[in-house]
């Protein structure tokens, strides 16, 4: 019994850490989309601002990006979702020897590394129209068309394994049905398959735009001298970061989700309106013609209306007071550095006295050697120079909207000791690239008695 | 049924418009899309680095040169090995398959409980968050990873305060974010094949199992493993495949010191300028890939056919 | 408005298999003609090669005089109603109907009132509007007819389209399509391994074999005057007895068997004469077998009741036989007079001559 109910509460446990895993970076980016802080984190938070937002749609390159990627999914969709189907159908009759083997080389794109697709596509192209003799401008050296082509070589392959799934369940004799009672070929493939298969033609559609949208491994090679959102995405990620980035990611999740309700109310709206037509028997047409356009469905108002309140609220306390709150924060910030190197100045004195103060320079030394060329990413290890580091910054009191990076100051001393209700210590500083760690682990030790003593 | 016959039978069947709507759409793909293009970057893998001018032209003559360049470097170095290349491969592929392992591990038991301890709305609900993050962007995601696992991220915040750390843990430069931003980038991947395995097993294979006394490990070994080995195997060669060929994870996520081999082909195209070499390493991690998946299977005797069902 | 079908030496391979072989049938305009055979005998691929889904190997088949040889199925004067009926799930009940008159390009207005008519003959009407799946299974039969005839067909082709009925419904469809199809006046060519199914509805009735016509007659004649052993053991119950022929006269021959020398009546058939020292069986039907009481009959035996069901109007007796431990069964009319004779031995039992067919061994019906 008891055994049971461990076990239980261990599935359960690693359930929940399961999703929080899968769900947690993605919460964590998504607040940080509206803090103030000029690096993306929720702790410590500032203020609460939409401010990120409209960094992310003063950026041209990002609003480029968006353009071509929707240019180009749509174009994976009109080519992947044919071939796709073409594929599928073909695969259905084609026989029993052959089979295995197209289904083999159709399905290949999807473990074929992006960057292998990417790379082929583009080579091939490339050969293509110089057997030509194309310009440089032709469709061969195209950005956008290599990219709906490379895309669509793999995402045709998810278009088809959907209609695969579909088609299995396709009862073949409503074709032979449709054509027993005159029906042309194209009419039974127009009048009979393609309703049937409309539900998978949507899903299909949407899967390919999807992986389109967020394909980053073959388009960051066919995409030439263009871009898309996830080539910019990417290199605004790799070169520094900041909110705007979650910012974007929060507007992404919220489409989707927004998408994600529409499509649920429109599939009620089709089961309820085959139930009404199981209880009504006749005069149906007049019923169905009815039914309320999908703008006016109650649902639907209701939906809109809270997300238009929910954003007017999030839009309404993100703009006003965050200028307060942040001068209110800088201060705060000023009055606690002030604070620390008061506090700073009398443990260098106490410390003085039991440390030898060579070491410790030699320790910063050898740090800053290591540190300098690692992508602008610094921690210094050393607890000797901290009171000059704090100085300095409160010399540049000015933090600076935008920038690129920031310091924390850690020290571990503050950490025990009773009187600092604030363990770190930041602040934005103009023009560092990345950002700098600065610790003094050295010094805890040390300092435990002396801050008892102290007190 | 002969050639000619087939194709008669195939246009009787279809009707001249969609048959020949499928053979073009079809061999569109086949020829123009995938076979095609990966024997003209095999074409280009062996063929001297030439500017696009002169291809075809005498200078642009058939040598392994990059293949050799990728195993014993360049002529004028010193060294008798490529050191470099060579050791990012073998790390990337070692890196894939620790990956691969470390996500068998997450998913199996995930994928066990959806598929017979869950309930009703409760699975479905399940279903779906397991779906909804990877609408999300791939990059995003690993931005996602980028900041948690950033030295004040909330992971080193919260490892700090409760007093485990004494101070931040560099898990990027470690590679740590890596492997997690990886192993979270293909998790769906692994879980639905095996969750499929699992979902179409008897469970009354279970009961009689734990009938006869079998501990709950053996179940698993014994009853459920087995059945569900194409499903795993399916699920691995997947994320394998996806995680040796990822490049915006690594490119995020991965610390100043580590390059992933994708990495080092995509510098071939864009900054060295040599497509030749670029294409050789890609056939090279391509093949190694597949021979190595294709080993696997044939270790853990699995058909190609039972797996992709 | 009806056609008649011939098939002329139709012969019907998939790879080593031969679904049919030197199929000759002529079947006239406005005659309700079924194909009987046991699952698996090729019917249906006859069917199907009638209704052009099929190429015949060898021969050929003619509608109406004219040979179908290239003409695909939607431009034969066929209708073909499914097994598993193939009703479009995504239309309407009136949409259904008119599928035939949709892809001719006739006008809505004009669909909507011949689908009217129709649902009228098949007792269904104002139900045009409704889904498929809202429809019975009796409903939904009705309306494949419906469909089938709405494309008026010349001949009309059935694969054991009763078959997922329930049997009250069977019974009653039965009944039904017989009076549709006196109605509209065209052909029927319907399919089915029920023996039932075939001797209510049919004009003429072809007893199908791996491929072969073993038999084409009338419901009665198939009954009483089966040409082979083969329609003799699947038509209908029969009691067989092995044997060979010791004398023949010119309509009668005498067969000695282990339960004695039994007289029966020759096949008229030309195929299946038999002559002395031929090995042949003797079938006599449960309903011909009588307790013998006084009265003298060409052929007696002793026999022992072992079990007994009565169903009513019937009683159907199970007898061992006392000589060989031979089981025979015999049913009797329960006309109120006759009392169970559970567990009663060595009764005398017997059949007339004229009651027995003899035939030549050949291949039997599975049991």
């Amino acid at each position: 019994m008891i055994q049971g109910r461990i076990q239980n509460f261990l599935v359960i446990g690693f359930v929940a850490l399961f999703f929080a895993y899968l769900f947690g970076p993605l919460i964590v980016m998504g607040l940080t989309a509206f803090n103030t802080s000029g690096f993306p984190r929720v702790s410590p938070w500032d203020c609460f601002t939409v401010e990120w937002f409209d960094v992310l749609m003063q950026d041209a390159r990002l609003v480029t990006g968006v353009r071509n990627s929707l240019l180009i999914g749509i174009g994976v969709v009109l080519l992947a979702v044919p071939i796709g189907l073409a594929g599928a159908l073909m695969l259905m009759q084609i026989g029993p020897r052959l089979r295995p083997w197209l289904y083999t080389v159709t399905i290949s794109p999807i473990l074929v590394p992006g960057v292998v697709l990417g790379i082929s596509t583009l080579l091939f192209w490339d050969r293509i129209g110089l057997m030509f003799g194309a310009e440089e401008d032709s469709i061969f050296y195209d950005g956008i068309f290599l990219t709906i082509v490379g895309q669509a070589t793999f995402i045709s392959a998810y278009a088809m394994l959907i209609f695969i799934a579909r088609l299995q369940r396709f009862d073949p004799a409503l074709e032979e049905a449709a054509l027993d009672l005159g029906a042309s070929h194209t009419q039974t493939f127009r009048k009979i398959l393609l309703p049937f298969l409309r539900p998978a033609i949507g899903s299909a559609a949407v899967l390919a735009f999807l992986a389109s949208f967020e394909n980053y491994n073959t388009t960051i090679f066919t995409i030439v001298s263009s871009s898309t959102l996830t080539t910019v995405l990417a290199s605004k990620v790799r070169y520094g970061i900041d909110p705007s980035i979650s910012a974007l990611a929060v507007s992404i999740v919220f489409l989707t989700l927004v998408g994600a309700v529409i499509f649920e109310i429109s599939k009620r709206r089709e089961t309820r309106r085959a139930r009404s037509q199981m209880a009504v028997a006749r005069g149906e047409e007049t019923k169905v013609r009815k039914q309320r356009p999908f703008l006016t469905e109650p649902a639907f108002i209701m939906f809109v209306l809270i997300v238009v309140a929910g954003l007017g609220t999030v839009y309404f306390s993100g703009t006003v007071g965050v200028e307060e709150c942040k001068i209110a924060v800088k201060e705060q910030r000023q009055a606690e550095i002030k604070r620390k190197i008061e506090r700073r100045q009398q443990q260098q004195m106490f410390q003085s006295a039991v440390d030898t103060q060579s070491q410790s320079s030699s320790d910063q030394e050898d740090s800053k050697v290591t540190a300098k060329g690692t992508e602008g990413y610094q921690s210094v290890f050393s607890p000797g120079n901290l009171q000059g580091e704090i100085e300095t910054q409160a010399e540049e009191e000015q933090p600076v909207k935008g920038t690129e990076g920031y310091q924390s100051v850690f020290s571990p001393g503050n950490l025990v000791s009773p009187s600092s209700d604030e363990p770190e210590e930041e602040k934005p500083v103009k023009g560092t690239e990345g950002y700098q760690n600065v610790f003094a682990p050295e010094n805890l030790s040390n300092q435990v008695p002396a801050e008892n003593s102290g007190n | 049924m002969s050639f000619s016959n087939y194709w008669r039978a195939f246009f009787q069947k279809n009707g001249a418009t969609l048959a020949l709507f499928l053979i073009i759409a079809v061999g569109t793909w086949l020829f123009m899309m995938i076979i095609l293009p990966q024997l003209f970057m095999l074409d280009f893998s062996i063929r001297a680095n030439v500017p696009p001018p002169k291809f075809g032209t005498e200078e642009h003559y058939y040598t392994l040169e990059h293949y050799k360049y990728m195993i014993f470097g360049s002529a004028l170095s010193t060294d008798s090995f490529n050191i470099i290349d060579v050791t990012v491969f073998f790390r990337t592929i070692g890196a894939a398959i620790f990956v691969t392992l470390i996500d068998v591990a997450l998913c199996y038991p995930i994928a066990y409980y959806l598929a017979h301890s869950a309930t009703g709305g409760w699975s479905r609900l399940m279903v779906l968050s397991l779906i909804v993050p990877f609408w999300i962007n791939e990059i995003l995601r690993a931005f996602a990873f980028k900041i948690i696992f950033g030295s004040t991220g909330v992971i080193n915040n919260f490892l700090v305060s409760i007093g485990i750390l004494d101070q931040p843990y560099d898990f990027i430069r470690n590679d740590i974010a890596l492997w997690a931003g990886l192993s979270y980038a293909f998790i769906l991947l692994m879980i639905f094949p095996i969750y499929n395995a699992i979902e179409s097993l008897d469970k009354n294979q279970i009961e009689a199992a734990r009938d006869l006394g079998a501990p709950w490990w053996k179940i698993h070994w014994r009853v459920v493993v087995p059945h569900a080995k194409p499903g795993i195997s399916s699920g691995c060669t997947m994320v394998f495949m996806l995680t040796a060929g990822a490049l915006a994870a690594p490119q995020i996520l991965g610390g100043p010191s580590s390059l992933w081999f994708t990495q080092i082909i995509y510098q071939g195209f864009n900054q060295a300028g040599n497509w030749a070499r670029g294409s050789a390493y890609a056939i090279i991690l391509l093949v190694s890939c597949i021979v190595l998946v294709l080993v696997m299977m044939k270790i853990a005797k699995v058909k190609f056919g039972e797996m992709m069902k | 408005m009806s056609a008649d079908v011939k098939l002329e030496s139709v012969w019907i391979r998939f790879g080593d298999f031969i679904a049919a072989r030197d199929v000759n049938l002529h079947i006239k305009g406005g005659e309700f003609f079924t194909i009987l055979g046991p699952s698996g005998c090729g019917k249906t691929t006859l069917l199907r090669a009638v209704s052009g889904f099929l190429t015949p190997s060898e021969g050929s088949v003619l509608i109406g005089g004219e040979n179908m040889a290239g003409i695909g199925p939607n431009r034969r004067p066929t209708a073909l109603i499914f097994q598993n009926l193939a009703l479009f799930p995504l239309m309407t009940i009136w949409e259904n109907i008119t599928f035939s008159l949709e892809v001719k390009g006739v006008r809505k207005a004009q669909r909507k009132k011949r689908a009217d008519e129709l649902l009228e003959l098949i007792a269904l009407p104002g139900q045009g509007e409704k889904m498929v799946s809202e429809l019975s299974g009796g409903q939904k039969q009705r309306v494949a007819i419906a469909r089938a005839l709405c494309a008026q067909p010349e001949v009309l082709l059935l694969d054991e389209p009763l078959s997922a009925l329930d049997l009250k419904l069977r019974q009653h469809m039965r009944t039904e399509l017989r009076s549709i199809q006196q109605r509209v006046g065209i052909t029927f060519i319907y399919i089915t391994h029920d023996q039932g199914e075939a001797l209510t509805m049919s004009d003429h009735v072809a007893v199908m074999r791996e491929g072969i016509i073993e038999q084409v007659s009338d419901g009665t004649t198939i009954y009483d005057e089966p040409d082979t052993a083969f329609v003799a053991s699947f038509v209908g119950e029969n009691n067989r007895f092995a044997g060979k022929v010791t004398n023949v006269t010119d309509s009668f021959a005498q067969v000695s068997t282990p339960e004695g020398l039994i007289r029966a009546r020759c096949s008229k058939s030309p195929e299946s004469k038999v002559k002395t020292g031929d090995d042949v069986y003797v079938f006599v039907r449960p309903e011909s077998l009588r307790f013998v009481s006084g009265r003298l009959v060409d052929n007696q035996m002793k026999a022992s009741v072992y079990h007994e069901e009565f169903e009513g109007n019937m009683w159907q007796v199970f007898l061992d036989i006392s000589s060989t431990r031979k089981r025979v069964k015999m049913s009797y009319v329960n006309d109120g007079s006759i009392r169970s004779h559970s567990g009663e031995k060595d009764l005398p039992v017997g059949f007339s001559s004229e009651a027995a067919i003899v035939l030549p061994q050949g291949p039997l019906a599975a049991e």
